[in-house]
């Protein structure tokens, strides 16, 4: 099980501030990424992706652990 | 001053500090009277914008008869109220790549008081170029980012976000609490502090991100990205690349005989075609910048050479030196002539038939 968590207009697409995820095969980040895309049609939305609170790239091969906290971050603009 | 941390030292510190806030928006009415107040040395305030009444709910250093007044004025009047001591200073002007590099250099710190993903970048590569620090906040709705960018060359924001095609909403778009622009503000405003008094740790390589609703915040770690550095050469190449306005010989025909403007041949004398038109000097490129006197700046010039790659040259040379109304003419002399055969003899049938 992960969380995954959305903030801006990311959890606007989602209509969700978090979820729990859970996965049986081995999941690497650019899957989740992908299936978080196909899901809700993030489409144009530029975000930054933090794993257990540090940035990382969003091409990482990266394989999700368990308990593992994944959040996704736009950019905001309001000023 | 009665807090340790602070004492006498650290409000000489403050005293003689200098801070550029762009936007006087919601984020720059939180900042601005607490950097005053605070008695920061000078502030520079940079906002070509006008108070507008949907304005208010958030910018709370405006009053209603102020509605139509410069923003970054109305701000520097409050201040002068608030603490005359501090030297204020007012620009009301757009920060764009021509301004931004000198104004940053008269500052220690630059506060992101704005509500604009472009102008973000800007200011990144702008304190980047002038190593200055970039304090940044932004809201969306009920939620705001703060983080401090360059800092003693920590990160930046291209690190954190280096996908420059955002299309990220702003306040007057999304919509917004004047307290949640209020709070980021202020978290903003104690990070400049906090530089200015080497005390607590400024949020370099940190973005915090806090909920006003749930009262929830996060501090996520980035790191410096050896790529997202830009050089003085490549700023000017980005920001401030001079775009050549080309015209059509066809649409500037029925100037040949207007006595205002001038067709300025910039090729070789032993160049040809001929062109002669009655208002026309020839100045060979390489001799064009010694002899600029010979020219109107505020006069109309037609830059043409043989086929129309030398005179956007001629035309970069003369933007520099400030000339006004200059355009390069596309195709130059080659399709000068062609055009100039076919309408005269045009005229010739007309004449006889």
């Amino acid at each position: 099980m992960i969380e995954v968590k959305y903030f801006g207009a990311v959890a606007e697409k989602t209509k969700c501030e978090f979820e729990k995820l859970s996965f049986s095969e081995e999941l690497s980040l650019q899957k989740l990424l992908q299936d978080l895309n196909k899901k809700y049609e993030f489409d144009a939305l530029t975000f930054s992706v933090a794993v257990n609170q540090k940035i990382v790239s969003k091409t990482s091969d990266y394989t999700l652990q368990t308990s593992d906290i994944v959040a996704l971050l736009p950019p905001f603009a309001g000023g | 001053m009665i807090l340790p941390e602070i004492g006498e030292e650290g409000q000489q510190k403050l005293a003689k500090s200098k801070v550029l806030v762009i936007g006087a928006g919601g984020l720059g009415a939180a900042i601005l009277p607490y950097l005053a107040a605070a008695g920061v040395g000078e502030i520079g305030i940079v906002d070509h914008d006008v108070i507008e009444i949907s304005n208010l709910q958030r910018q709370v250093i405006y009053k209603t008869d102020a509605i139509g007044k410069s923003k970054a004025k109305e701000a520097k009047a409050m201040i002068a109220e608030l603490n005359p001591l501090v030297k204020v200073k007012a620009i009301s002007e757009k920060l764009s790549g021509r301004n931004a590099i000198s104004l940053f250099e008269k500052y220690d710190s630059i506060v992101d008081a704005t509500d604009n993903i472009a102008i973000k970048y800007l200011i990144n590569d702008a304190c980047f170029v002038t190593n200055k620090p970039m304090v940044y906040g932004s809201i969306f709705r009920f939620q705001g980012q703060v983080s401090v960018f360059n800092y003693q060359n920590g990160p930046t924001y291209r690190c954190l976000y280096p996908d420059e095609n955002s299309n990220a909403i702003n306040c007057e778009e999304a919509g917004v609490l004047g307290v949640s622009v209020g709070i980021i503000g202020m978290f903003q405003a104690n990070e400049v502090l906090k530089m200015i008094l080497g005390i607590g740790e400024v949020l370099s390589g940190k973005i915090l991100v806090y909920n006003v609703l749930n009262n929830e915040q996060q501090k996520y770690d980035f790191e410096k990205s050896d790529i997202q550095t830009i050089t003085r050469e490549a700023f000017e190449e980005k920001y401030n690349k001079c775009e050549v306005e080309e015209v059509s010989f066809e649409s500037v025909l029925n100037e040949m005989e207007n006595d205002e403007v001038l067709f300025l041949d910039v090729r070789n004398t032993d160049e040809s075609p001929k062109i002669s038109l009655k208002n026309q000097i020839q100045i060979p490129l390489m001799h064009l910048e010694s002899k600029l006197e010979n020219l109107d700046k505020k006069q109309t010039i037609y830059i043409f050479c043989q086929s129309g790659i030398r005179s956007k040259i001629a035309f970069e040379l003369l933007q520099k030196h400030r000339f006004k109304n200059i355009k390069s003419i596309a195709g130059g002399a080659l399709a000068m002539k062609n055009i100039l055969n076919k309408k005269n003899s045009h005229e010739f049938t007309n004449f006889y038939f």
